[in-house]
């Protein structure tokens, strides 16, 4: 029998304990209660009238959020990948930023711009209009959509953006030579191939705003009003209570699931989408006099997302009161000073941060390698089930594997709880199906006839995983490392449940930091976090040779 | 220098059988081609001989060890053999030095002295020397082509498999490298199988070529016993082009179709048989507007009105609709181009030209 079998069915075993031990013990205790087994948690959490509005609220936001994603994404997809936008290079740097921004950040920036007493925005409005109530308050439904949804909209913009890409102009054309109008051919060509994209582009959208936690704490828990997120996160505060939070994750992780399944039947039938392939000629339509209003657009888009944000984190990062005006003697290097050598809890949790960071993204891109390696080559018998497997943490939303891990490694035999081990399983479930897509992608691009060719001069299997599959994967398998590295450096709503005292990371003090209204030590770690995020974003983009975000040149 | 033996091999891909029964004798230091269409089961009998697939009933032999079976099958890095892959299969990480050089290192455990003089060696055989540092995606398609070549011929492979090698070269190339895998068989004389899909290829560069269908040999020949004497209808059509004349046997050596009479070698038909004739189209002779010539005794001959005339240079392309039969025959006839399509013509055939056979 093959020697390298063991490897393959470790790694697959292990996969199995990861996803099937949190979610078997999430359903368990959901189903069980005070009364003993039954659906007695479930009826206490859905006759609970907080519950019920939470859950209404987080469709209100989720669906906003998606229509609002559309509405921006879409044009701007369509503006960079077909027209003769000026900029285009530019518009896609900031996507990328905005794509890696952590949206809770982008939350808290928003909050010093548009609070409603303090915000700049509004005390700018004020000062010139001499007006008495606010321009607006993010601390409220319609600021939690703008906010999620700035860094929402990426998603929509890149499902739409390659789709685009791979519509050849002819099938345009041909209908142009037919008779059809520039209008016409939108309506009856264009738009029909793209449409898949553009409704799956809406759920992804909707399925990031339903899966969120920092936002709605930072947002919508000062205006008052619970989503379904913190209302899980808040049956964690002192007394616990375990069966409500495991029943109410099941309609989150349902509605993902759900979501996720329609999404994947859309894209299931894209044979349509990339007719004409990639070899087809695709010309600029011109804009004409539109040119420089639709950058400007564009611009403005961004600058909500990117600059405003970006420039207030590091007006407050230097400034010893953020909300005064910038000046000389307001000028500090303070808050550097407070943040990483006064703040106790800082040092700690970036080391926390980066060994679980490195750890995770290591761990991860050799599972997901050898995973996807696996499913490829067809190794073990039955590993047509392992991608299941592997990509069932998407329509796991973080807080509710949260759940899930807190219940399982709370307990014999494995009592993870309080050590990092138990943030590093949560981390390495949440990010194995990106990073095994990244390596399923990558092995694809290894032909299997590269390795028969070794096998058949006389290597064995691990020799010729090691001399020659492994050299030509690499830097597909360090693009999957950074990915999880990126996923894990920012990772807040498992984090959130899961810390404690001693095992604090950085997105958990920012969440601290906030409690305390300590804004300048906030806007350090957060920019200290996005500079991590920029070199590893930075490595990769060299390493693949291409833009991340798949929208090609 | 051992031979294969290969029988009664299956291997399925679930309830669809890839390759059925499949029986194969290859004698020391010859060269067989498997021949056939796509999906004819050619590429998975190769990748089965190569052990990379695991057969469900059947047996591969080479000389006395049995290399596969149901229950046991040696893995491809024991079996001393070499393969040339359609992609080439050249690792882009390694220099062509260590490309050729990996299974002297890696399989057979060479000393590095050795080694390096017997890469140096192979590549001045297939004209490469001189290139041993550059990278494969430096070289053009021949040259990697001659790369995967000296890389397989390198470790002296008791067994030598080829996997349709020729396929990703240009028409000029694709016929010159023919000629070189002719030329180094010869020089090395290893017992080799060669996959294509050619039957040109296969007649240039084989001993002898197996003809496969849905999974089985259909016939086992040289070029020259295939293409004059086939036995199956799927034969010859695939090994050159052929007429094809559906009729029943009447009596012995002659066979029906309407009111067309042809007769035939008297073989192992029946009368009350279903046959098509194959009649090659070189093989008719095409005689304008004349009286119909009394027919030899070794002769079929028949009347017709030329349809088409395409003229190809080195010949003329006739189809003739044959009187009194609704038959339509192709005919290859040396040039100028003679007749216009209207021309009434007749036209002789060889009796031992005629051959009737059977549907399998």
């Amino acid at each position: 029998m093959d020697r390298s079998l063991p490897v393959w069915a470790l790694t697959g075993a292990l996969l199995a304990l990861l996803i099937l031990l949190p979610l078997g013990w999430l359903v368990a205790l959901s189903l069980s209660g005070d009364g003993g087994a039954g659906l007695a948690s479930y009826r206490a959490a859905f006759t609970d009238v907080q519950l019920r509005k939470a859950l209404w609220n987080t469709v209100v936001m989720a669906f906003w959020v998606g229509l609002a994603s559309l509405a921006i994404g879409a044009p701007m997809a369509w503006l960079t990948a077909r027209s003769d936008l000026p900029g285009k290079r530019t518009i896609r740097a900031l996507m990328l930023a905005s794509f890696v921004t952590p949206p809770f950040l982008g939350a808290f920036a928003w909050v010093m711009l548009a609070g409603p007493n303090a915000g700049l925005l509004n005390k700018l409005y004020r000062d010139l209009t001499g007006a008495q109530d606010p321009l607006m308050n993010i601390f409220s439904m319609t600021g939690l959509v703008f906010a999620v949804t700035l860094y929402t909209f990426p998603y929509v913009f890149i499902m739409i953006a390659n789709t685009l890409e791979l519509i050849a102009s002819d099938l345009e054309e041909a209908a142009a030579i037919l008779g059809a109008r520039r209008f016409t051919v939108a309506v009856t060509v264009t738009l029909p191939m793209v449409a898949p994209a553009i409704a799956s582009g809406f759920i992804l959208a909707v399925l990031q705003a339903l899966a969120l936690f920092g936002s709605p704490a930072i947002l919508a828990l000062p205006a008052g009003f619970h989503t379904i997120t913190t209302q899980i996160w808040s049956y964690f505060q002192y007394p616990p209570k375990l069966e409500l939070a495991a029943a109410a994750s099941m309609p989150l992780l349902v509605a993902t699931a759900l979501l996720l399944y329609l999404q994947r039947r859309l894209l299931g039938r894209r044979g349509y989408a990339s007719v004409g392939g990639k070899t087809g000629q695709r010309r600029a339509v011109s804009l004409g006099p539109w040119r420089w209003p639709a950058f400007l657009g564009c611009l403005a888009v961004m600058t909500c997302s990117i600059f405003l944000p970006y420039g207030v984190l590091a007006r407050a990062a230097l400034s010893r009161a953020w909300a005064q005006p910038l000046s000389w003697d307001n000028l500090t290097l303070g808050n550097v000073w407070f943040t990483f050598w006064q703040y106790s809890a800082t040092r700690s949790a970036i080391v926390n941060t980066l060994e679980l960071g490195v750890m995770t993204a290591t761990v991860g891109a050799v599972m997901a390698a050898l995973l996807a390696y696996t499913v490829n080559r067809r190794l073990v018998p039955g590993s047509q089930v392992l991608p299941f497997l592997v990509l069932a943490p998407v329509v796991i939303p973080g807080v509710v594997l949260a759940v899930g891990l807190f219940i399982a490694y709370t307990r014999p035999p494995l009592l993870l709880y309080g050590t990092l081990w138990i943030l590093f399983a949560a981390y390495l479930t949440k990010e194995l199906p990106v990073g095994y897509s990244q390596s399923d992608a990558t092995f694809r691009g290894v032909h299997a006839e590269l390795e028969e060719a070794g096998r058949i001069l006389g290597a064995g299997r691990l020799r010729v995983l090691g001399e020659i599959t492994a050299p030509l994967a690499r830097s597909g398998i360090i693009a999957t490392w950074c990915f999880i590295f990126i996923g894990v450096i920012r990772e807040l709503s498992a984090s959130i449940i899961l810390f404690t005292p001693n095992t604090k990371v950085m997105s958990v003090v920012i969440f601290d930091l906030k409690e305390e209204g300590q804004f300048g030590a906030i806007a350090v770690l957060g920019l200290f976090m996005l500079l991590m995020t920029f070199a590893t974003v930075t490595l990769m983009q060299t390493l693949l040779g291409r833009d991340v975000l798949g929208v090609r040149e | 220098m051992p031979g294969v033996t290969i029988s009664g091999l299956t291997k399925r891909y679930g309830d669809v059988a890839a390759v059925e029964g499949l029986d194969l004798v290859v004698a020391p230091g010859e060269l067989v081609a498997l021949l056939g269409p796509s999906g004819c089961g050619k590429t998975t009998t190769l990748r089965l001989v190569a052990g990379f697939l695991v057969p469900e009933a059947g047996e591969i032999r080479v000389g006395d060890r049995c290399l596969s079976s149901a229950s046991s099958v040696v893995p491809p890095e024991h079996r001393k053999m070499a393969m040339i892959f359609q992609s080439y299969a050249l690792w882009p990480h390694m220099t062509v030095a260590q490309n050729v050089a990996y299974g002297l290192r890696v399989g057979r455990r060479v000393a590095k002295p050795e080694r390096e003089r017997r890469v140096r060696e192979i590549l001045k055989a297939v004209q490469l020397a001189g290139f041993e540092r550059r990278y494969p995606g430096e070289l053009s398609g021949g040259q990697q082509q001659r790369v995967a070549v000296a890389r397989a011929l390198v470790v002296e492979p008791e067994i030598l498999l080829l996997d349709e090698p020729l396929s990703n070269l240009d028409a000029n190339l694709r016929e010159e490298m023919r000629f070189e895998i002719r030329r180094l068989h010869e020089a090395f004389g290893i017992t080799t199988l060669y996959v294509t899909h050619d039957q040109a290829e296969a007649m240039v560069i084989s001993d002898r070529i197996a003809v496969l269908d849905r999974g089985r040999v259909v016939q086992v020949g040289t070029a020259a016993d295939l293409f004059e004497r086939p036995r199956t209808r799927f034969v010859a059509q695939f090994i050159g082009r052929t007429n094809l004349v559906e009729g029943v046997v009447a009596a012995p050596g002659v066979v029906l179709r309407g009111r067309l009479s042809l007769r035939v070698p008297a073989g192992e038909t029946k009368p009350g048989d279903r046959v098509a004739v194959s009649i090659r189209p070189h093989t008719i002779t095409l005689l304008a507007d004349e009286p119909a010539r009394p027919a030899g005794a070794e002769e079929n001959g028949m009347r017709g009105t030329v349809r088409r005339a395409s003229y190809l240079g080195a010949g003329v392309d006739y189809e003739v609709e044959i009187e009194d039969a609704d038959v339509t025959l192709r005919v290859a006839a040396p040039p100028p181009a003679r007749l216009a399509p209207g021309a009434r013509v007749s036209l002789a055939v060889p009796v031992e030209a005629c051959l009737p056979l059977a549907d399998a």
